[in-house]
């Protein structure tokens, strides 16, 4: 706890605190839709201490409602995170230096807020200290953000009335992260045929469909991607 | 539904799922690096993932396509509204607006 672990602290929950209003409302969403889907209460908190993901929370929450098979709901669950990977392996530089189970604990609270507003100036710093306080002061901040209103959706959910439909504020969540996500023509085009094709596929057996569905828009995704730099590139 | 035991099997999984992406090169550091090419095409995963799952939910109804239904309606509300809008809580408000307001209103 040094002089530059407190700096950086201090300037990465300045960075972070505007960005993490939005937090709020996925979070209190999650915890109403947890109930919804008919978890009791210690079930939803459970899920959100070990799980700790809204994308991954919502998203396999029609899957577990619908008794879907166990692996389909585990690869559905990895899908969904494997921009993690991606995010891992651009800020892991920054972590050189630091010990084991820092870095483990780092791992379990890295979410996309932090890497999107952190992960540059992380980079660009030579102090360890420094750069360990500016990942973990908003990653804290994101993490009790995020159990504390979950936790008052879980127990705000019995307020409100039945027959409201409120599932589909899970759908409006899951939308709401889509939309910054398809802003380029590659991504919009991953995401129509990821989306088109789950519809197209649904009567496959096992939910096989979803999984079909996501493959398909990867490599439309990429192919767009590709076929768009040669086109600009001719 | 999953319940009992095998719900938490389930969120220990999920957990699982989770954590290896993330920890992953942050716990390896520097000694592993992910291939360029896999690195490109996996930006596409979270997109296409959301999508299927978000765009059977809202043009189905009972398991057939259904493009007139309020779930469309409402979702298309939402899209337009997080596009324009940077507010967090305004997609949430308009989108149930719109559901509620075309089922419960005018009974759809």
């Amino acid at each position: 706890m040094n002089d530059s672990f407190r700096r950086g602290a201090r300037e990465g929950f300045r960075a972070f605190l505007p960005l993490s209003v939005g937090l709020i409302p996925w979070a209190m969403v999650t915890g109403v839709a947890m109930r919804s889907a008919g978890f009791s209460v210690i079930e939803a908190i459970g899920m959100t201490l070990m799980v700790f993901a809204g994308t991954a929370q919502l998203g396999t929450l029609p899957l577990i409602v619908s008794g879907a098979p166990l692996w389909l709901i585990v690869t559905t669950a990895l899908v969904l995170n494997l921009r993690f990977v991606i995010f891992s392996a651009a800020i892991s530089p920054a972590f050189e230096g630091i010990p084991l189970l820092k870095r483990m604990m780092s791992g379990y609270l890295l979410v996309d807020g932090v890497f999107a507003v952190g992960a540059e100036r992380m980079l660009a710093s030579k102090d360890r200290d420094w750069r360990f306080g500016f990942y973990l002061a908003p990653s804290l901040w994101a993490w009790s953000l995020w159990q504390v209103f979950v936790l008052l959706g879980v127990l705000g959910a019995e307020l409100v009335p039945q027959g409201w439909s409120l599932e589909f504020m899970a759908t409006i969540a899951l939308m709401t992260l889509l939309v910054p996500l398809a802003a380029s023509r590659p991504m919009l085009v991953a995401a129509l045929a990821g989306g088109v094709s789950a519809v197209a596929l649904r009567g496959m057996p096992l939910k096989l469909g979803l999984i079909a569905g996501i493959m398909i828009g990867i490599v439309a995704g990429f192919a767009a991607e590709h076929w768009l730099h040669r086109r600009r590139a001719a | 539904m999953i319940e009992g035991v095998w719900l938490w099997v389930t969120f220990a999984l999920i957990a699982l799922a989770t954590h290896l992406p993330r920890g992953s090169f942050i716990v390896a550091g520097s000694r592993a690096r992910l291939p360029a090419t896999l690195q490109r095409a996996l930006r596409y995963a979270p997109a296409a993932a959301l999508s299927a799952l978000v765009m059977p939910d809202v043009v189905l109804e009972g398991g057939e396509l259904d493009p007139l239904n309020p779930k469309l309606a409402a979702a298309l509300a939402v899209l337009l509204i997080a596009a324009r809008w940077r507010n967090p809580w305004l997609p949430f408000i308009a989108g149930m607006g719109v559901l509620l307001l075309l089922r419960k209103g005018l009974g759809w």
